[in-house]
């Protein structure tokens, strides 16, 4: 393996002036630039195109117009009810899934020892599953006369809440499918606290809840935050949950874009909402991170 | 591991791209000409994609045959209009949009008469050549073939209300403030609209004035906040099961009939006996149509295709095809009609299909589908 390094390649004139326009890393990296190219720009351009095509045409790239913006922005228009929706479950989300991971990602580090690969797999195991078939699931444990509500009636009681088809439990299955997002990231970012930090402080009389404020909670802030992130984004996608364990008690924004794509056959509409949506995700994520300064919470200043 | 280095690795990577690159446009070329005779490719609803119906197929012509089903037709259609026409070779969408909307728009192009009108002398009496929806509007040319049909209006719990009420209140069942909370909503959003305007006492299928469409805004409204749940069909039949509702709108054989099949004979689709359709009818049924696309590379077993589904064994297998069962018409041939056990006809109701066809307008397209859409989409949205 003594020819490890890329040797000059140029040798005729022609290779010599591509040389000199593209070093050997830029070269290697064609490959890769063409699928994420083809693969990830291409069908965002698209989306981006539609946006900008005549209404409930398929005019993409052949016409321009800010209808859809405009019919989007129309105060009489309701699609933001969805979107609110959207953005309030998935905070309220990121919010329980925050206080709920945090045990769990500090017992896995601390407490479980030896179980903790263990409990990790079964964190990841439903992953396995298809999320719908999850979901599906769960109506079969609420429905009426179901799992719970079938044994409680079994046992003599009066059967179960019932909680199906409301925004609530639309809230339950949001938190139930991305319980892994925040708690993986959350664990690694636990990790990162040195133990002999903790012990220092202890040594020299900190309490239990200074420690955790001062020491832990900053230490660990960098997994936490990616995990909420993470979570959020997600979350503010999701459609499944609304769909399957609501009933579409309330329409979130992915499903009002997926009924413009299908029943309304309105494409243009559809993409001005995923424009819109993807540019609130993504301005929401570069203010988040422009505000955080991960380098001064890793106490590397 | 001498011999190889990353330079060499890298070398013989490039020259296989590069051979790859110039034999591209060749192997392209091949597969134009040659894959077509053993390539099909079929848009459809479901049914017509389970391995049960395709599989014998592929076995017979060795042929490679992908299907896609989708839930609604206009999505169906516009995949062809957004340059698909190229890729799929039979198309089957309901009724009206082969003759009325992709015959027009050169979606898809006529059969040959010859060979496929003797199919349908030994389908059910009403789809006797020359049959409306199988045609283009001069009359002239043979558009498609027609398989599964039934009718399609909503759906009871016969336990909780009984088939009788159910027929005679019709409709109203939906404007009855004591059942708010107690029906679910099928997802198949272009038959609420048409159920919307029926439960508002319109007839869908006309142009509508500006106080009919504040009528349809107001009932869509109305009925998606009394609505227990929306869901697919399977959501829909388990709540039936399970008692958490006790109808359901937009529905018929096509949805219930697998409930039925699997020993819930109590749950059944209804035909109101009366309503504000076309001389008064009641419901709606739906037929199949399945046409040739317009494909300049069709294959040339697509009409293959549609002579395969034509004999009784396999037809009774489209009508008992995974998802969701349905009589076909096809079963106007003794030896196809003798492949259905009483359990399969009971899950289909062929004891009243007769009726309840007689009693249904056939589904259309509606003028101001779109407007109303978003109407009903706006309703949807104040559920919550």
């Amino acid at each position: 393996m003594a020819d490890i390094a890329l040797a000059p390649a140029a040798e005729s004139p022609a290779q010599l002036r591509l040389a000199r326009r593209l070093s050997a890393g830029a070269r290697c990296a064609i490959p890769v630039a063409l699928l994420l190219g083809i693969g990830f720009l291409a069908p965002l351009m698209a989306i981006f195109g539609y946006a900008f095509a005549t209404p409930r045409s398929f005019d993409v790239f052949r016409s321009f117009t800010l209808e859809n913006f405009a019919t989007l922005f129309d105060p009489a228009n309701t699609v933001w009810v969805s979107f609110v929706w959207s953005c309030g479950l998935a905070l309220t989300t990121v919010a329980i899934l925050a206080v709920v991971a945090y045990p769990i990602a500090y017992g896995l580090n601390v407490v479980f020892g030896r179980w903790s690969p263990f409990i990790s797999v079964l964190f990841v195991f439903p992953l396995f599953v298809s999320e719908n078939v999850r979901l599906y699931g769960w109506v079969l444990f609420y429905i009426k006369n179901g799992v719970l509500d079938g044994t409680l009636k079994w046992l003599g009681l009066s059967g179960g809440p019932e909680v199906l088809f409301t925004p609530g439990i639309t809230l339950f299955g949001m938190v139930y499918t991305y319980l892994p997002f925040m708690l993986f990231p959350m664990t690694l970012g636990l990790a990162l606290v040195p133990r002999d930090l903790i012990d220092a402080a202890r040594d020299l009389g900190a309490g239990r809840l200074f420690i955790w404020r001062e020491i832990e909670l900053p230490l660990a802030m960098p997994g936490i935050l990616i995990g909420m992130l993470l979570t959020f984004v997600l979350a503010i996608g999701a459609t499944a949950e609304a769909k399957i364990l609501g009933g579409q008690s309330i329409i979130v924004i992915s499903h009002d874009i997926e009924i413009a794509f299908t029943y309304s056959q309105n494409w243009p509409l559809g993409s001005a909402m995923a424009v819109v949506v993807t540019f609130f995700i993504g301005g929401l994520t570069l203010f988040a991170l422009s505000k955080l300064d991960l380098d001064r919470m890793l106490g590397r200043r | 591991m001498a011999g190889i280095s990353r330079r060499s690795l890298l070398k013989g990577m490039g020259t296989g791209l590069g051979a790859l690159a110039a034999a591209g446009p060749l192997l392209n070329a091949n597969k134009a000409f040659a894959a077509r005779e053993k390539e099909l490719n079929i848009l459809c609803w479901e049914g017509y994609n389970s391995a049960q119906v395709l599989d014998p197929f592929r076995s017979k012509t060795g042929a490679t045959v992908k299907a896609e089903s989708l839930t609604n037709d206009p999505t169906m259609i516009n995949r062809l209009r957004a340059g698909e026409i190229n890729t799929w070779d039979l198309i089957n969408v309901n009724n009206p949009w082969a003759r009325k909307v992709m015959l027009p728009e050169k979606l898809i192009k006529p059969l040959p008469k010859a060979e496929f009108e003797p199919f349908f002398a030994n389908m059910l009496p009403q789809f006797k050549a020359p049959y409306k929806w199988a045609m283009s509007e001069d009359g002239k040319d043979l558009i498609g073939m027609v398989q599964r049909f039934g009718p399609y209006s909503f759906v009871v719990n016969t336990d909780k209300i009984s088939r009788k009420t159910a027929e005679d209140t019709g409709w109203d069942l939906f404007n009855d403030p004591a059942l708010a909370g107690k029906y679910g909503i099928l997802e198949s959003d272009d038959w609420n609209v048409f159920n919307i305007f029926i439960v508002a006492g319109i007839d869908p299928f006309k142009v509508h004035t500006p106080e009919e469409m504040t009528k349809f805004e107001e009932t869509a409204k109305r009925v998606f906040k009394g609505a227990k749940l929306i869901g697919d069909i399977a959501s829909m039949n388990q709540a039936l099961i399970s008692g958490e509702i006790d109808l359901h709108l937009t529905g018929g054989t096509y949805s219930v009939s697998p409930a039925r099949a699997d020993g819930h004979p109590n749950l059944r689709a209804i035909t109101p006996l009366k309503g504000p359709l076309a001389g008064g009818k009641g419901g709606i049924s739906w037929i199949e149509v399945t046409s040739t696309v317009n494909n300049p590379n069709l294959s040339p077993l697509a009409v293959e295709f549609l002579k395969y589904v034509q004999a009784p064994d396999v037809a009774h297998t489209v009508a008992f095809a995974e998802g969701t069962f349905n009589p076909v018409a096809q079963m106007g041939n003794k030896a196809c009609f003798d492949l259905f056990t009483k359990d399969e006809l009971d899950a289909i109701q062929w004891d009243s299909l007769e009726e309840e066809m007689a009693r249904s307008v056939e589904y259309d397209i509606v003028p101001d589908y779109d407007k109303a859409l978003d109407l009903m989409n706006a309703a949807k949205r104040m559920r919550g």
